[in-house]
């Protein structure tokens, strides 16, 4: 009797779950909507609809290091970061926003929305410091519970993606 | 009143200060632990200590062990602000010395009901 490995059985022996079972878009929304009320303002609201990205975009994440390890990106227009640090700011926003105003804003709103995604997965986890830039690449896109929504008509989504399986180790030269 | 709001972030300083400020508080700020160690040792040694969680060089949690080592600080009240929010983490920053712990994101009454059950608002403020 012949068979093949498929690697149902090691998957099926792995503990860790993928994102989607842990957590689930409106969770995800209810943790961004409660960030939004308090950092950017009581009226301010993110609808549930998807919208078209611009071609420049800036994304701010943190990862999450425990039963279940990825990371948690916010991706929107550079303009929209740069709205949202306005509004988070208020009356403390310079005439002149700078990149570094706009990636401290930004990543601590990554930061803020990140810290409640990690306490509603399987814990104990760790939090990283918030990181601004090009969004780092979804690995395995099974994985992933994403979240596209409108705010102030601007596109923006919330993406808590893991981190495994594990990039290959680069070939020793 | 004085208060030492840390945190690695401009934008959250901003926000906590403010509001400390609106309720009375002479605020001053640093970036990390060290920096807010340098501050007490200074000799700018306030009532409240506002002190976020996951910070780079000095994190809050090695802040309040570190104040806590030093009688001379026993009467400043610290009260973590972070999105650190699983329970073990709360546990961890009240064991280490910490009254109390807020949790971001937080409103403005949110922070002002806190100061006041620890008696921290000012007179005017809190009648």
């Amino acid at each position: 009797m012949s068979s093949t490995d498929t690697g149902e059985r090691r998957r099926s022996g792995e503990a860790r779950p993928v994102i989607t079972e842990l957590i689930d878009e409106a969770t995800v929304q209810s943790i961004a909507d409660d960030a939004w009320t308090a950092l950017v303002g009581e009226d301010e609201f993110l609808v549930p609809i998807a919208g078209e990205f611009p071609g420049d975009v800036l994304s701010s994440w943190v990862d999450v290091v425990g039963p279940w390890t990825g990371t948690v990106v916010l991706t929107t227009g550079r303009e929209t970061a740069a709205g949202l640090t306005r509004a988070l700011l208020g009356d403390h926003a310079p005439a002149e926003l700078e990149d570094e105003d706009i990636a401290d804003a930004f990543g601590e709103i990554a930061n803020v929305v990140g810290g409640n995604v990690k306490a509603a997965l399987p814990g104990p986890s760790a939090l990283s410091l918030p990181d601004v830039g090009h969004a780092p690449a979804v690995r395995n896109p099974a994985d992933v519970c994403r979240l596209e929504v409108l705010w102030r008509g601007e596109a923006l989504s919330i993406s808590v993606q893991g981190a495994l399986p594990a990039l290959p180790v680069p070939h020793q030269h | 009143m004085r208060a030492l709001v840390i945190d690695d972030s401009r934008a959250m300083r901003r926000i906590v200060s403010g509001t400390l400020e609106d309720l009375g508080f002479e605020v001053n700020q640093a970036g990390d632990g060290q920096q807010g160690l340098e501050v007490l040792t200074g000799g700018w040694v306030p009532e409240l200590v506002t002190v976020d969680w996951n910070m780079p060089v000095m994190d809050g949690l090695q802040f309040v062990a570190a104040v806590r080592a030093n009688p001379a600080w026993r009467a400043m009240t610290i009260m973590m602000v972070t999105s650190e929010s699983e329970h073990t983490q709360i546990v961890r920053a009240l064991a280490a010395g910490a009254h109390e712990y807020v949790i971001k994101p937080f409103t403005a009454d949110a922070l002002r009901d806190k100061l006041a059950l620890l008696g921290l608002l000012p007179q005017e403020v809190a009648l």
